[in-house]
């Protein structure tokens, strides 16, 4: 909001002869901070930041107050006097118009003046030099009469051509349902009893607090102007305005909270600079209209309090008096260790003893306030588990070589998940998407039930800007549209999901064949990631089949009573190309919190000293024998003294038949109690193998 | 020719010495061949040095004692030297090998791929880190909210233009109180405060939304850690020695802070935590607006309407809070110009600065 310096000179004397470094300082530490500085035709012009709960900032003599409470200035000083009483003649205004408050909570007070026989002129230079330096519009006598006002001492203000109200008189009441009102911008407005309106005896005349009407405007040909200085309730006039979208500098101001005591003086400076700019008569009197009346305000200041809240001991209840008088409050009660104060009207957001303690520190200066850290005892630590989880997760793929990306969760349903629909349909997310009502951008206003679409997009940005080989994954939650709108961490889920494609070992080292990522890729890294929480031996996968993944090339990965943990697979060519993903790309993503609780046990276990026997075993079949069976089977056979079995090689290719894998498995034979004999380890290898030939049919 | 031994042939010791020497000399060139030599020296069956021994019961008694003792001596010089050449052969049988097996130096290194944690990760963990070592917990909340944690017992009212401000998402659900993208981390104080009581001293880092539209300095998704304390007698006093403290650990020390007022709905009084401008030092540029001082986190003492929603009665009980966007930090502390960088997935970008952090 802008402000002009010599403006501001008006009401406070200015500490060292206005130097804007000077004056920037102290609102600075008033909390109104100067956000530029600029200064044109001579007029130094700040725009200051002012919270919304300072209504009372927003004009210039509110701002010269916190000048003047800060600097130790007279406020206000000798050129900031109101206008005095004007000269008037003829019949008073009560005579001439009338007003009535048909709702008394929404409109607290409603002052009027008249002003008779004004022509149609433009206002002073000053008037208009005033308006123009700060950005204000300037249109003609009696519209910058009540802008002045405005930007002035804070209270908005309509005129209306008098002779155009219908009986010459004001209603305040609700809108009618169907109303109709055109406003000053020109635009018909239609209106909900929700709305206040003025009116005449007949019609709406002007959206209450926000804009007039147009019909009753005043023109060139106006020769009777009524002015209006009103007191809105704040709520009702930000749901109209919030409604209709209609945003004004009198809107900004009643939603915030006029102060109702300048309702006069308001009326008595618009009326006279509109008497020296466009002539006329003012009538006598002003009409000032009641609603609901307004309760004085007082707050009490205990110094217990005062010392608490800011930590400096060395405040005291005369400093806090001083302060508060400075700015307007008064003290209406002594005690002992306690001061009654009585609220000004321009202090709407003022109304507990903390409100206070904080009028009395902006003066004393937050940079007086002694510095120490709290003695609350802490062990420190994470009070959600999933969060170490997590944490671990993202250590792990690190150390895998998998960088960590974030991506927008705005993603539009049917474009980036349906071809996941299976991985939705297998988490419970598959139903109608959990969206935004408002979204930032209307073609992504769903909240994405899954990861992989936003990791798939960005490795393929990555291909597209030259990459060979990426890997990345991503800590964050999912939604689903299933929740308990009591409980909203229930439409939520963590996961952790990451990609890998292209090279994958790109060393030059590496046959080019080798480097490829695949679905082993994302496997074991499923794997290893789960380990501290999950034996690996333990997992199980089952093939899965989504419309994202290769054909056969996706498994399911599920813990010991089957739930499901992550799913894991090679993305499928129709996905691939939507996405443009020029490499192979292989995905995973993990449900962290179906992530066993507890993380398995560190502890020691013994093992042998004696040496291991080895023995290699070659045999080809069908390749659609799972690898599974194979392990089943040796397991099964409980071979004595065997340590471990794993596969060596799998080869495929010239010397093997057709839709056949040539395997070779290495079994590791070791005691725990002796050195082994090559014979007892052949036995039990050729026990092994014989099974396999009659039970699997396997080939040697 | 005088002499005192055999007169009818040389001395067979000297002669088989004087043939090894010359043979040894010339040494051996492959393991065969050295395998020979030692055969016709040492084999047990046919060898020159076994032989010798042979010789020993013809000769008169009085001189198998000097001729024994002359050929153990040759024994043990051809013995010796047999091994010689044996090292010196493996010695250069695995230069061979060796040579074979030369790699060019100059060759790329095959290094384990560096992974990396996300810029705003790094800024977190060292965030945590901090407050850990103060003995701050870690909390969390969710990012889908309820009106009710997100406004109403934060002392927003309904219809107050402080929510404004706030840009909220909505989402599309009929609730009791309406479900939204949380717009920062301060629900996590209410949840907090109302599952744990006080007192209390916790941090809440998380995601946040607002319905911004994405430019060089906003985004409609981003990052905040939330600091809460509240005990009896928490002041702002206590509120400036930790942001002090916390702002000096994290950006070194002698970093300038200073707190002036401000509003927010949730504390009171109510503070904004400026830190002297990193770019010019405090003389005024365009980043701090000319002002020398940077905004860097609101803060202020918790509100008593938020304590009493909270089930803490603010007249036995009271506590700072203080909020800050990971994301500026990250932007300040790594010096990157745009904060659409943190969302495009860029490896360039995300790979960059973790091995340097
Ligand atoms: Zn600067």
């Amino acid at each position: 909001m802008k402000f002009s310096l010599d403006w501001l000179g008006d009401h406070v004397t200015l500490p060292d002869a206005g130097a804007p470094d000077s004056v920037r300082r102290l609102l600075d530490r008033a909390g109104l901070p100067v956000e530029s500085v600029e200064e044109a035709h001579g007029v130094v012009v700040f725009d200051v930041e002012i919270t919304p709960n300072r209504p009372d900032a927003m004009n210039h003599r509110g701002l010269a107050r916190e000048i003047a409470a800060m600097s130790g200035a007279a406020f206000p000083n000798a050129s900031g006097k109101s206008v005095g009483e004007l000269p008037s003649e003829g019949p008073p205004a009560h005579e001439l118009s009338s007003v009535e408050i048909q709702v008394p909570g929404l409109c607290r007070r409603f002052g009027a003046r008249v002003v008779r026989g004004v022509r149609s002129a433009g206002s002073s230079e000053r008037v208009r030099g005033r308006l123009a330096s700060i950005g204000a519009k300037t249109i003609d006598a009696v519209v910058d009469a009540t802008n002045y006002a405005l930007w002035d001492i804070g209270q908005p203000l309509h005129a209306f051509d008098l002779d155009r109200l219908r009986g010459g008189r004001i209603v305040v009441r609700r809108a009618k349902k169907g109303e109709k009102l055109t406003t000053l911008d020109g635009v018909e407005r239609e209106l909900e009893p929700g709305d206040v309106v003025v009116a005449d005896a007949a019609r709406a005349v002007s959206l209450a607090g926000i804009m007039g009407g147009l019909e009753t405007a005043v023109t060139g040909k106006t020769t009777n102007v009524l002015l209006e200085a009103a007191w809105w309730d704040p709520v009702a006039i930000r749901r109209t305005s919030r409604r209709l979208g209609m945003h004004t500098d009198a809107s900004h101001r009643f939603e915030r909270g006029a102060d109702p005591e300048s309702i006069p003086e308001a009326l008595d400076l618009a009326a006279s600079l509109l008497l020296a700019a466009a002539g006329g008569i003012l009538a006598p009197g002003r009409i000032d209209a009641r609603g609901r009346p307004f309760a004085r305000r007082r707050a009490v200041l205990r110094l217990t309090r005062l010392r608490l809240l800011s930590g400096d001991d060395r405040l005291d209840l005369d400093f806090a008096a001083e302060a508060l008088s400075r700015l307007g409050f008064s003290i209406a009660k002594r005690g002992g260790k306690r001061r009654t104060v009585e609220i000004p009207s321009f202090r709407g957001d003022v109304s507990i003893e903390e409100d206070l303690v904080e009028e009395v520190l902006r003066v004393w200066g937050y940079d007086r306030l002694p510095s120490r850290l709290p003695l609350t005892a802490g062990a420190g630590g994470h009070f959600e588990p999933l969060r170490l989880v997590e944490e671990k997760l993202a250590d792990e793929a690190v150390a895998a070589g998998f960088h960590e990306t974030f991506s927008y969760p705005f993603v539009d349903r049917q474009a980036d998940e349906s071809s996941f629909s299976a991985w939705l349909e297998a988490t419970g997310t598959a139903k109608a998407p959990l969206s935004v009502a408002n979204p930032v951008d209307a073609s992504r206003r769903d909240l994405r039930a899954t990861l992989l679409p936003g990791l798939l997009d960005a490795v393929s940005r990555n291909f597209r800007h030259g990459a060979h080989g990426v890997a990345l994954f991503e800590v964050g939650r999912a939604f689903g549209g299933d929740g308990d709108v009591s409980r909203p961490e229930t439409f939520e889920s963590r996961r952790f999901a990451f990609a890998i494609g292209g090279d994958a070992r790109p060393h030059w080292s590496a046959p080019v064949a080798s480097r490829a990522a695949d679905f082993f890729d994302v496997k074991g890294l499923v794997e290893r990631l789960l380990e501290p929480w999950a034996d690996p031996r333990r997992l199980v996968w089952k093939p899965f089949a989504a419309d994202a993944f290769a054909t056969g090339a996706a498994a399911r990965c599920e813990v010991g009573d089957g739930r499901l943990l992550a799913v894991a697979g090679i993305v499928g060519e129709d996905e691939r190309e939507r996405r443009r993903l020029p490499e192979r790309v292989c995905v995973a993503e993990i449900l962290v919190e179906a992530i066993p609780r507890e993380r398995r046990p560190a502890r020691y276990v013994g093992y042998s000293a004696f040496p291991p026997i080895v023995a290699d075993l070659s045999f080809a079949h069908p390749r659609d024998l799972a690898w599974e069976k194979l392990e089943a089977l040796a397991r099964k056979l409980d071979l004595r003294d065997l340590e471990s079995f794993a596969l060596l090689d799998r080869y495929e290719g010239p010397g093997v038949g057709e839709g056949e894998v040539k395997t070779t498995i290495r079994l590791t034979f070791r005691s725990a109690e002796r050195t082994l004999e090559q014979a007892e380890v052949s036995r039990e290898r050729d026990r092994l193998a014989a099974a396999l030939g009659d039970e699997l049919a396997v080939r040697f | 020719m005088a002499g005192s031994g055999p007169v009818s042939s040389p001395d067979p010791i000297a002669q088989l010495l004087v043939s090894f020497r010359e043979e040894s000399a010339r040494g051996v060139s492959s393991r065969a061949e050295f395998e020979a030599l030692k055969g016709r020296y040492l084999g047990r069956e046919k060898g020159l040095v076994p032989a010798l021994f042979l010789g020993v019961r013809e000769l008169p008694p009085e001189e198998r004692a000097g001729y024994g003792a002359r050929a153990n001596a040759a024994k043990r010089e051809i013995e010796e030297g047999i091994a010689r050449l044996g090292e010196t052969l493996a010695r250069a049988e695995s230069e061979r090998r060796e040579r074979t097996a030369a790699v060019d130096v100059t060759l790329p290194g095959r290094r384990t791929r560096a992974g990396s944690l996300h810029p705003v990760t790094l800024v977190r963990r060292r965030i945590e880190e901090i407050f850990l070592r103060m003995g701050y917990s870690i909390a969390d909340g969710p990012e889908i909210e309820s009106d009710f944690h997100n406004f109403e017992a934060l002392n927003f009212p309904p219809e107050h233009p402080a929510r404004d401000a706030q840009d909220t998402l909505f989402l599309d659900r009929k609730a009791e109180s309406p479900l939204l993208l949380r717009t920062h981390t301060s629900p996590v104080q209410i949840r907090e405060m109302r599952k744990r009581g006080a007192p209390l001293k916790i941090i809440a880092p998380g995601r946040v939304y607002r319905n911004e539209s994405v430019d060089a300095t906003h985004q409609p998704v981003f990052h905040q850690v939330e600091a809460l304390v509240v005990d009896k007698e928490i002041s702002m006093a206590d509120l400036k020695g930790t942001v002090e403290a916390f702002f000096g650990a994290l950006f070194g020390a002698g970093t300038r802070v200073r707190i002036i007022p401000t509003f927010f709905p949730f504390v009171e009084p109510g503070a904004d935590v400026q830190m002297g401008c990193l770019f010019c030092n405090g003389a005024g540029c365009r980043t701090c607006k000319g002002s020398g001082w940077m905004e860097i986190a609101g803060a202020g003492e918790v509100h008593p309407a938020v304590l009493r929603a909270c089930g803490i009665d603010p007249e036995e009980w009271s506590g700072f809070a203080f909020g800050l966007g990971l994301d500026r930090v990250a932007m300040m502390l790594y010096e990157f110009p745009d904060l659409r960088l943190l969302f495009e997935g860029d490896e360039r970008f995300l790979s960059q600065l973790a091995p340097l952090s």
